[in-house]
């Protein structure tokens, strides 16, 4: 109806306007499909329109000669002189690889032809094709540079983003921009589908973020809908089944006692089995505690727009049960979202966006010693999967505990509310000079409860609970973003294309949080686990609170110019203040420059030949990152002071002085250096990028630097300063090369593949000769290290060679009693390092580091007829693992690899003897290191395209199904659960604790669009 | 381009640039700084449970101490659980030993948090018990630097205040008789100012100030000024031998119910009323040692489990004669005590770890600090409630006494005192004198005081320490290393000590 009545007004209108000099028709694209919201303006005058939904459009009062052009996102421009024509048809064609795609990259925007910084993009499209979980997902393998490795398996889990390998100690999340503001909530509570594109930048192209960019900025953008669409509806649903990728060979009930026996006995201690044939139990841990669930998505949204106005709708639920815990481990994300854009006049264009998001989870212990994970792979196989108090069972020290049983007394409810959004306004006051205000803002809180039934796991098991307890916490967030920035945007002479923008930034954060915990829930149940229904009195009865606030003020300018779109320059300047920063580095500067030359524009150069395109691109700068722990600069009274006063001993509290202040403090420093080249061959089917990165992270945070125990940091709650003390490099080359081909009208391909090398170095420490962290065993010393001339978390341990085969072997060798124990046959032999004729721990040296030489990413999608097929599958190859999952304690059950022990000379060169008795073989050496160099194909996915006459019966204007794997397939010779076991962390990551195993997940989906 | 539109263009660029840096400037919410401090009679107080707190780190001092002599083993799991602990019990020890680093770091934490109060001592806040609270804080001073001379020898000192950062590379060792000048100087001006009653239980009094100021004294072979003060914690009459009074039974000496009683000159204090983890030992309220000390596994009556480290050598125990009271109090001896309860139908069972001869199992455990039945917070191992007795009576006693006969001042009075504690331990008075009498005096200090920390410092301040202890070696082990860190801190400031 509303169609008939627009084509009459229409008709009646071209019909009014009919004269001379006016000129009509029809855009349309490849497949001669109209194409509404088509740009058409005349050259060297303020005259244009677009197009309408059918296509359709009318130019007025032209002159001979005028150039017409037509421009459209996603298709080649074209220019055609007026020569009289009344009726005037044009079709566009799609620009392959668009060079003309619009890439944000921050406060504005360029086209990939014109960047000259180090920058990667997944669109939509890709988005689509992956169905990710998480928008991190879309990330891993697909951007060269980023590697992208998931915390844990357990749903909900955040993924760690690492753009151009480790620089800092601290943090080194990249800066998340959502829609122009910095967005700390996470990628895991955006719906991916309402993405649509993310930017990466990755060189000093993001110092106009200056102290907050130096780790890299993701720049994500929402769908935006588009001007005159008819309003679209779109359901996307999928249905997935979850495994574990991975069981741990571990030993049966016969091989565990059998070889539990013959440690006992070659200590020279009584058999814990004198009979091992009347063990009653043989239970597959693993096999009780893993198990499949399910995970379902449903997302629905409708978009469209008028002439003037445009505007998004969309809603989303995701459910995740975990394969560990099932509901106990659970994930849930409900996001709604509202856009609105209207140009409400020629000269002012508003819009806003709200979007909220609802997460809940539940909290399983998955990560670490006492994992359930953990608890699965040492408690030992004789035991029952019904006995939830070891006592009476075999000694499996006070950590082991029954893995079920723990699941059954987990009880937590995490559950966080967000709310995000931001008003922005255009103002165009002048010709070419934009002023944009906006207002940004997000609001979150957190309610988190957490239950502790009174439980008895068995005597002195580290989880049992005498009494029973609740923690509940309550959190604020609240941070605005207020912008106020000029852009001119201006042509001279047809040469020079300037663009200057320059503006001012305002950012606040305030946090506050109450904390509560209170002893007897009544019925120790969770149904009443709430600090008001807790009856509990005493001591144990506690509360917290903190107030956080964060503020920032910054003025960037930026001025972009091109000569001849030939000769590209930018440079960029950022002043950043910040109650973050000491009084004595009140104010920072960041300056940078960037330079392109696009070779294929010379007249010499014939674009037609093999290189189509050809640019050469470089950049330089300086950013910040100013992870300071807040009032660092400040000595306060936060220091425990707790003792025990009077008859009744009452805990009474105090005060003390906090961690050591230092004045001095101030941001991390990264200098950053880039040369890129970007190449497109053989009839712009290949797209080539190459880059080489350097990043130097100066003045480097480190926090709790140690510091003399005379200055009193080693007293409760204080801690040493937080001081600018290292310097880390990483350098390396990124090459990633995409080719399509439509082979055919029925076939099409696109394959893509990038890899990045990176070398990490620890070039300068002040104050230390190194840092250490991370974990290893109960009680050793600590295995990952921060040195100068080492990769940044380097594993710092005995080197091995070989095991004792004789006792002659072990008396020709230097002494290991310094270890603990004099060696024995069969035990580990350690190479004495530094040559002074004893092993000690002055022996230990690098075993290895957590940073991969490589990451790699491939994908492939092939289109054939109705029918998608697309695979993605990403790499890491050079880093290494600590396998830290085994608890070392006499009677846990071990790894399958341990019957290949030795048990005589010539037995085995690599497995240590067993033995109950003293030994040295567990001290960290490389027999714990292991290599984690991976190939995961992480998605494959088919797809059907159901043909017009199917989905028009129901009114659809488009039908999808497709059945997907994720986590197929993970080449490695890695013996732990999952080679992408990381927590990230700088100093201890690599380091697998138990880790919980990314599931493998079989997907059903359904897109309809109507 | 019209003017006015050249008017609103700089007006707009002016916008952009109107907010002050002021703006990121603002004050801490709700956070006390230190210039906004000492400003009450409640921040005075407030500072001095902050500066009492750091004495319950001093587990690591008691049970490392206990581990050095010649009365325990190190046990534990493994021949490799707390390398430290198992590499000073076999004196085989070195500048790269965390805990060793521990205790330095806790009694200076101690030492820092008692300075921070005596450097404001002279403000101008001003109220009754103010002087009561500058006292205590030179009390605790001289209780945490006091403990650092026993483990190091020299260590730097500032009397006039806390260190400030950079002042480990400036500041020197001091000598022992230096360090040991302050700590009677602290001592000295605190006990005027303190109360015969302390103002609360677990507090310091005049008399605790008193026995640690003899107890220093004898370290330094003062014996007449050790004499002295020690005879005048005697004389008060505030304190007797647990067990000779009506209701009271000497075995009990170390339950809970007996905790701050009649022998108690100075105790530090404990409580299981809070959580802790291993991530802060010293933040723990609870006396970690005990956990440490505990039977590994244990399932049964009266105790709780624990890590099984301290463990008592069949010498240690074969020192006690068979009627001695004080073997029982303090020896438990796991196989008789299964085998009892098996007796009356109660199974108990419990786990071995370490059995290495030199510093594994030995079938006792130190039955004065194993974890009683209790109902503390996780982590259970670390926060058992049994208070610490640093200062007991029948310490002083022993004390006075041998001051007494190695000053040659009073041989029947030290006598007296000794028997005192044979009689309550249920043995025979001594009517030895001179040497014999001193040799007395020493074994009974060794078996009255056994379990609790001090044995290894009366070896080495008696230079008898290389006789008793399988390893020791003169002119080195009589101190332990400072930490490696340390001296790299001090860039050369800080010498190691001889032979290390």
């Amino acid at each position: 109806m509303n169609k008939w009545i627009y084509l009459l007004v229409f008709s009646i209108t071209t019909s009014i306007a009919f004269s001379q000099n006016t000129v009509s028709g029809t855009v349309v694209d490849d497949a001669s499909i109209p194409i509404p919201g088509v740009n058409i303006s005349v050259k060297g005058t303020t005259q244009g329109t677009i197009t309408d939904f059918d296509g359709n459009y009318t130019l007025e009062g032209l002159e001979l000669d005028q150039v017409i052009v037509f421009s459209y996102v996603g298709f080649k421009t074209q220019e055609i002189t007026y020569t009289g024509q009344t009726t005037l048809n044009v079709q566009l064609v799609e620009s392959a690889e668009a060079l003309d795609e619009i890439v944000v990259i921050g406060y504005g925007a360029s086209s990939k032809r014109m960047i000259t910084g180090a920058v990667s993009t997944v669109n939509a499209e890709s988005i689509e094709d992956l169905e990710p979980l998480n928008a991190a997902n879309a990330l891993q393998g697909t951007t060269a540079g980023v590697n992208v490795l998931q915390g844990s398996g357990a749903p909900g889990a955040e993924s760690n983003i690492r753009i151009r390998g480790i620089s800092s100690n601290g943090n080194n999340a990249p800066l998340i921009i959502l829609d122009g503001f910095q967005y700390d909530g996470g990628l895991n509570s955006i719906n991916p589908q309402d993405i649509e594109s993310i930017t990466v930048l990755k060189d000093a192209q993001a110092a106009i973020y200056g102290s907050i960019g130096a780790n890299g900025v993701i720049l994500i953008e929402t769908k935006k809908g588009s001007f005159n669409q008819s309003p679209t509806v779109n359901y996307n649903t999928y249905y997935g089944i979850q495994e574990t990728s991975r069981t741990l060979p571990l030993l049966n009930a016969t091989e565990y006692t059998l070889l539990l026996n013959e440690s006992y006995a070659n200590a020279g201690q009584a058999l814990p089995f004198p009979n091992v044939n009347n063990i009653e139990n043989d239970t597959d841990w693993q096999d009780e505690v893993f198990d499949t669930a399910a995970i379902t998505s449903h997302n629905f949204s409708i978009q469209g727009g008028s002439e003037k106005t445009r505007y998004v709708m969309s809603a989303s639920n995701l459910q995740q049960d975990g394969i560990v815990g099932q509901e106990k481990s659970s994930f849930d994300r409900t996001t709604v979202r509202l856009f609105v854009n209207s140009e409400v006049r020629d000269f002012l264009t508003v819009s806003a966006n709200a979007i909220h998001t609802t997460n809940r989870s539940r909290g399983l212990n998955t990560f670490g010693l006492g994992s359930v994970l953990f608890n699965a792979a040492n408690i030992a196989p004789i035991i029952s999967p019904d006995r939830d108090n070891l006592d009476g069972t075999i000694d499996l020290g006070n950590e082991v505990v029954n893995p079920l049983t723990q699941i059954n007394q987990t009880f937590n409810d995490f559950e966080s509310n967000r709310l995000s959004g931001n008003f922005k306004a255009d103002l165009e006051y002048a010709k070419d000079f934009v002023l944009t205000a906006r207002y940004g803002f997000n609001f979150s809180n957190l309610n988190n409860r957490e239950f502790f039934p009174e439980f008895d796991y068995g005597n002195g098991k580290v989880f049992s609970r005498p009494e029973n307890q609740v923690n509940q916490n309550q959190q604020e967030f609240y941070d605005y973003t207020f912008d106020l920035f000029h852009t001119i945007d201006k042509t001279i002479a047809d040469y020079h294309d300037i663009k200057f923008t320059a503006g001012m930034t305002v950012f606040r954060t305030h946090g506050e949080g109450l904390f509560a915990s209170r002893t007897g829930v009544p019925n120790n149940s969770f149904g009443f686990a709430d600090v008001g229904q807790a009856t509990g009195t005493g001591d144990d009865q506690t509360n917290g609170s903190f107030v956080s606030e964060l503020r920032r003020l910054s003025y960037f300018g930026r001025v972009e110019y091109a000569f001849k779109d030939k000769y590209l320059f930018s440079g960029m300047l950022r002043r950043d203040t910040s109650s973050l920063f000491g009084p004595n580095n009140q104010v920072g500067w960041f300056p940078s420059a960037t330079a392109g030359w696009i070779i294929s524009e010379e007249d010499f150069f014939n674009s037609d030949g093999i290189f189509n395109f050809i640019k050469l691109r470089g950049s330089y700068g300086g950013l910040g990152n100013d992870q300071i722990p807040a009032n660092g600069f400040l000595s306060l009274l936060v220091g425990e002071a707790e003792y025990v006063l009077g008859q009744e001993q009452e805990l009474v509290n105090g005060q003390a002085l906090g961690p050591l202040a230092n004045p001095d403090i101030k941001w991390e420093t990264a200098v950053k250096t880039n040369v890129g080249l970007d190449l497109r061959l053989f009839d712009r089917a290949l797209d080539v990028t190459i880059d080489y990165y350097n990043d130097e992270r100066r003045d480097l945070l480190i926090g709790g630097i140690p510091t003399s125990g005379i200055l009193g940091t080693s007293a409760p709650a204080s801690s040493p300063p937080t001081k600018n003390a290292g310097t880390v490099t990483n350098s390396g080359i990124e090459v990633s090369f995409n080719y399509s081909k439509d082979v055919s009208k029925d076939f099409s391909f696109a394959v893509g593949f990038n890899f990045a090398t990176i070398n990490n170095e620890v070039t300068e420490i002040i104050d230390a000769e190194f840092l250490e962290g991370g974990q290893f065993g109960v009680g050793q010393p600590l295995p990952s290290r921060m040195e100068v001339g080492q990769p940044l978390g380097y594993f710092y341990g005995l080197k091995t060679d070989g095991i004792f085969q004789t006792q002659a072997e072990v008396d020709a060798h230097p002494s290991q009693l310094s270890l603990g124990a004099e060696a024995q046959p069969g035990d580990i032999r350690f190479v004495d390092v530094n040559g002074d004729g004893i092993i000690n721990d002055e022996d230990r040296t690098n075993i290895g580091d957590p940073i991969p030489d490589v990451t790699m990413g491939f994908n492939l999608s092939l289109n054939y007829k109705n029918f998608e097929f697309n695979t993605y599958a990403f790499g890491n190859y050079g880093n290494e693992i600590v396998r830290n999952f085994e608890r070392d304690q006499v009677n846990v059950n071990v790894m399958r690899r341990r019957l290949d022990r030795w048990t005589g000379p010539g037995t085995s060169n690599v497995e240590p003897r067993v033995t109950s008795g003293i030994n040295t073989n567990k001290v960290f050496s490389d027999y714990f290191v292991e290599d984690g160099s991976f190939l995961r194909i992480q998605t494959i996915s088919l797809g059907y395209n159901f043909p017009e006459k199917i989905y028009s019966k129901i009114g659809a204007s488009s039908i999808k199904i497709y059945t997907k794997v994720d986590n197929a397939f993970t080449f490695t010779e890695y013996s732990g659960y999952d080679p992408t076991a990381s927590t990230g962390a700088p100093i201890g990551g690599g380091i697998d604790f138990g880790f919980y195993p990314i599931p493998r997940i079989y997907t059903l989906g359904l897109n309809v669009k109507f | 381009m019209k003017l006015y539109k050249v008017i609103i263009a700089i007006c707009l660029v002016g916008m952009c640039f109107s907010c002050s840096d002021e703006f990121a400037l603002p004050d801490p919410p709700f956070a006390v700084t230190s210039d906004a401090f000492f400003l009450s009679q409640g921040d005075f107080e407030n500072s001095l449970i902050g500066a009492y707190d750091p004495l319950q780190a001093t587990y690591a001092n008691v049970i490392l101490g206990e581990i050095a002599s010649d009365n325990t083993h190190a046990g534990g799991e493994s021949a490799t659980d707390v390398i430290g602990w198992q590499q000073v019990d076999r004196m085989i020890h070195t500048e790269v030993n965390d805990n060793l680093d521990d205790i330095w770091d806790f009694n200076f934490a101690g030492v820092y948090r008692t300075s921070y109060i005596i450097e404001n001592a002279d403000n101008e806040v001003e109220f009754d018990s103010k002087a009561q609270i500058i006292a205590e804080a030179k009390f605790l001073r001289a209780y945490f630097n006091f403990e650092l001379v026993k483990w190091f020898g020299g260590i730097p000192i500032k009397p006039e205040g806390k260190f400030e950062l950079g002042e480990e590379r400036s500041i020197p060792r001091s000598t022992v008789e230096e360090v040991y000048a302050y700590i009677e100087n602290d001592l000295i001006q605190a006990i005027p100012d303190l109360a015969e009653q302390a103002p609360q239980v677990g507090r310091a009094s005049k008399f605790a100030a008193q026995a640690l100021l003899g107890k220093v004294y004898l370290y330094q072979d003062k014996f007449a000024e050790s004499a002295q003060e020690l005879q005048a914690v005697i004389n008060s009459g505030q304190y007797h031998l647990y067990g000779t009074q009506e209701g009271e039974d000497f075995l009990n000496l170390f339950e809970f119910f007996v905790e701050n009683g009649p022998e108690s000159v100075f105790e530090i204090q404990y409580t299981g009323a809070q959580g802790a983890g291993f991530g802060c030992l010293q933040c723990s309220e609870g006396n970690v040692a005990v956990g440490f000390s505990g039977v590994r596994g244990y399932n049964g009556p009266v105790f709780e489990s624990g890590f099984g480290f301290n463990l008592p050598t069949q010498e240690a125990v074969d020192a006690f004669s068979d009627n001695d009271l004080r073997k029982q109090l303090t020896i438990l001896d796991i196989e008789a005590w299964v085998a009892d309860f098996q007796d009356q139908g109660v199974p108990v069972t419990y786990n071995i770890g370490n059995q290495d001869p030199q510093t594994g199992h030995t079938g006792f455990y130190n039955r004065k600090y194993l974890p009683r039945e209790n109902d503390n917070l996780p982590d259970v191992n670390l926060t058992h409630p049994n208070n610490y007795r640093a200062i007991r009576y029948a310490d002083v006693l022993l004390m006075a006494a041998e001051a007494l006969n190695r000053g040659g001042i009073d041989d029947a009075l030290a006598r007296d005192y000794l028997n005192q504690v044979r009689e309550r331990a249920g043995l025979a008075p001594t009517d030895a004198s001179g040497s014999v009498l001193l040799e007395t005096i020493y074994l009974d200090r060794r078996l009255e005081l056994m379990g609790e920390g001090h044995r290894f410092f009366d070896l080495v301040r008696t230079g008898r320490a290389a006789s008793f202890i399988d390893g020791f070696q003169e002119n080195k082990n009589e101190v332990f290393p400072i930490p490696l860190e340390e001296i790299q801190f001090a860039q050369g400031n800080w010498e190691q000590n001889t032979g290390y």
